[in-house]
């Protein structure tokens, strides 16, 4: 029982990560990344060959490192252009990183993969016991990076971010290093989708580049907009939610016997391309929108607050798609009737 | 050994036409990238698949029932998701035409599994020319390509329906003061993408096999082609297109076979850096 317990646990950790990841790139900085699974394998990928040689615990940081540095590369070169060509670029880079590993054999191993990588804490329990153990570490994985996120989002830098996604211009004329902040974004979310791989790659001790398809793409995409883009509770209620339904349809084959196990697979991924449309014209804010967040949230005792433009454009409004205008004369006629009292 | 690498690099660039030509059409007129070329692309193969097994229909009636099933379903597809998410900006249609492109290309895999197959043509040795060796599958697909592209550079730059098209494609809001209303030239356009898309399934087919990851393999080709020739420009995209089958092909020169998927991914970010327009484009995407 605590065996499967870990397995659903590990593996809905590791789509939490994924999902953390891409909420924060394109929920909090608007940067669609449909090349998710390229960062994962190149974590996976970094922990098989460097972990028997630094250990664990380095090797998971220079996942995390690596997986970064390579979306900082990414995001130099593409990230300055329209939103359009960073989705195209990531979706090349996913399928590039896919016939990399595929075809370098001398580092990667081929098709073949890699075998026996290190696992945390191997030593200290007994192997009987192992499986409660990597489900705490892939939990306190989880509780760590999502911790970690939250005080980004709501840090300065968040906020900054929150204004780049709304109106790039605008937060660049309010002197706001829009370049510098996307990147930081990209590369923050790169760095934890590198830990997923290493998770990853701890669970199953064994990689190939078939492990990674855009199965892992479509589902943090899925998780994301069931979540509410940028709010990272209702992402981790999203991809929780997803990935053990997902794990449930492995019973579906034996409830339907006509379905065979393509078929069941296909059937998976159509539903999930059905649920991203659906959520999107249904419910684009998700289960949990992101905060509203007006003026008097940042200055409670400040009766000119009409007076700072500034503070306006920084205080981020909720990604609505029904109404892209009308927000901003909203808050004025707010601010005005907060005038009038006084 | 360079003739026949160019030879084979004009058909693949010229089978990249069609779904470079569907993209950047769609791009006109709706602003935004369409995810789910692809998958439209392996629904029109498995369409004209379906047509010429099953009603034993010749490949040509085939694939005129394929471009008519694919415009159906590409204007369905319109009145389910994208006209719904019109004005809920780029980024929110590409990533809901991503979801189509999932749920179509699970349709194929789901109904016709993950087997290849193959359409009951003929099998004919190649045509030997001045040491040159052409398939009959790469005339055959060179003469439709060109059929196809010629109409449809006619239509676009030479008709009033064209006219209309790119008066909505360049300024919306001014084309429907003149009386062009751009719902129907939306229709207009899916129809067309649609065609040319289940065309270009029934040539991909013929040239590899028809299985449910066909139209993924030309998705990363045909952005490559279609940022070339500048989003938008539908002559623009032929020219790319042709650029990408060739450098696909005479990559094999310097690079091993396995690593010519990865050309049109370099020749992506290298034209992002240099020229973001494109070749023939002319808007800025520079922030």
């Amino acid at each position: 029982m605590i065996a499967y317990l870990s397995t659903l646990v590990v593996l809905v950790s590791i789509g939490v990560l994924v999902g953390l990841a891409l909420n924060f790139q394109w929920g909090v900085a608007g940067l669609v990344n449909f090349g998710v699974v390229g960062f994962v394998a190149l974590g996976a990928y970094a922990v098989a060959l460097l972990g028997p040689h630094v250990g664990w615990f380095a090797a998971m940081l220079c996942a995390a490192v690596i997986s970064a540095a390579v979306s900082t590369i990414l995001a130099f070169l593409s990230i300055r252009l329209a939103d359009d060509y960073l989705a195209i670029v990531t979706i090349g880079f996913g399928e590039v990183v896919g016939i990399l590993l595929l075809n370098e054999d001398w580092l990667t191993g081929g098709a073949l993969g890699i075998a026996n990588i290190p696992r945390p804490f191997v030593s200290l329990v007994s192997a009987a016991h192992y499986d409660a153990v990597l489900l705490g570490f892939a939990l306190a994985l989880v509780a760590l990076t999502f911790v970690t996120l939250e005080i980004l989002v709501r840090s300065p830098f968040g906020r900054a971010l929150r204004a780049v996604r709304e109106d790039p211009i605008v937060a660049g004329a309010l002197g706001k290093p829009v370049l510098r902040l996307r990147i930081g974004a990209f590369a923050v979310g790169g760095a934890v989708m590198g830990l997923a791989g290493a998770l990853h790659a701890f669970y199953l001790t064994y990689i190939d580049p078939g492990q990674f398809t855009s199965i892992t793409t479509a589902y943090a995409f899925m998780a994301v907009i069931l979540g509410g883009r940028g709010s990272n509770t209702g992402l981790l209620i999203g991809a929780g939610s997803i990935m053990t339904l997902l794990e449930a349809t492995r019973f579906l084959k034996d409830a339907l016997g006509v379905v065979d196990g393509a078929q069941l697979a296909a059937l998976r991924l159509g539903l999930v391309g059905i649920g991203i449309i659906l959520l999107l014209i249904l419910r684009p804010q998700g289960l949990f929108a992101e905060p509203r967040k007006r003026v008097r949230d940042f200055f409670p005792d400040d009766d000119v607050a009409a007076d700072r433009p500034a503070a306006a454009a920084l205080s981020a409004r909720a990604w609505d798609a029904d109404s892209p205008v009308p927000s901003f004369q909203h808050r004025e006629s707010e601010v005005s009737s907060r005038e009038s009292q006084v | 050994m360079v003739g026949q690498l160019i030879v084979d690099g004009l058909a693949t660039g010229l089978l990249l036409a069609l779904p470079s030509l569907a993209l950047t059409v769609v791009f006109g007129i709706l602003k935004f990238p369409n995810f789910a070329i692809g998958a439209t692309l392996t629904l029109g193969a498995y369409a004209a698949w379906v047509a010429n097994t099953f009603l034993q229909l010749p490949l040509f009636a085939a694939g005129a029932v394929a471009a008519l099933v694919v415009a159906a379903v590409c204007v369905l597809s319109d009145m389910l998701v994208f006209a719904r998410l019109r004005d809920a900006g780029s980024i929110v249609l590409l990533v809901a035409s991503m979801g189509l492109s999932l749920v179509l290309e699970n349709i194929c895999r789901f109904s016709f599994g993950n087997a290849t197959r193959n359409f009951d043509v003929a099998i004919e040795r190649p045509i030997r020319w001045h040491g040159l060796r052409i398939s009959h599958e790469q005339l055959t697909s060179a003469v439709t390509v060109v059929v196809c592209v010629v109409l449809v550079q006619l239509v676009i730059y030479g008709s009033p329906l064209g006219r209309a098209m790119r008066a909505t494609a360049d300024n919306p809001t001014l084309a429907a003061v003149r009386g062009v209303e751009r719902e129907t030239i939306v229709r207009i356009t899916w129809v067309l993408a649609g065609a040319l898309l289940a065309i270009a399934g029934v040539l991909a087919g013929l040239d590899r096999a028809v299985d449910p990851l066909l139209g993924w393999s030309y998705q990363i080709p045909a952005f490559a082609a279609a940022i070339l020739g500048g989003l938008g420009s539908p002559f623009g995209a032929v020219v790319g297109a042709l650029v990408i089958g060739l450098a696909e092909e005479l990559s094999v020169l310097v690079l091993p076979t396995n690593y010519r998927q990865a050309v049109s991914f370099a020749i992506i970010l290298v034209l992002l850096l240099m020229r973001t327009q494109g070749l023939l484009g002319a808007k800025a995407v520079r922030r």
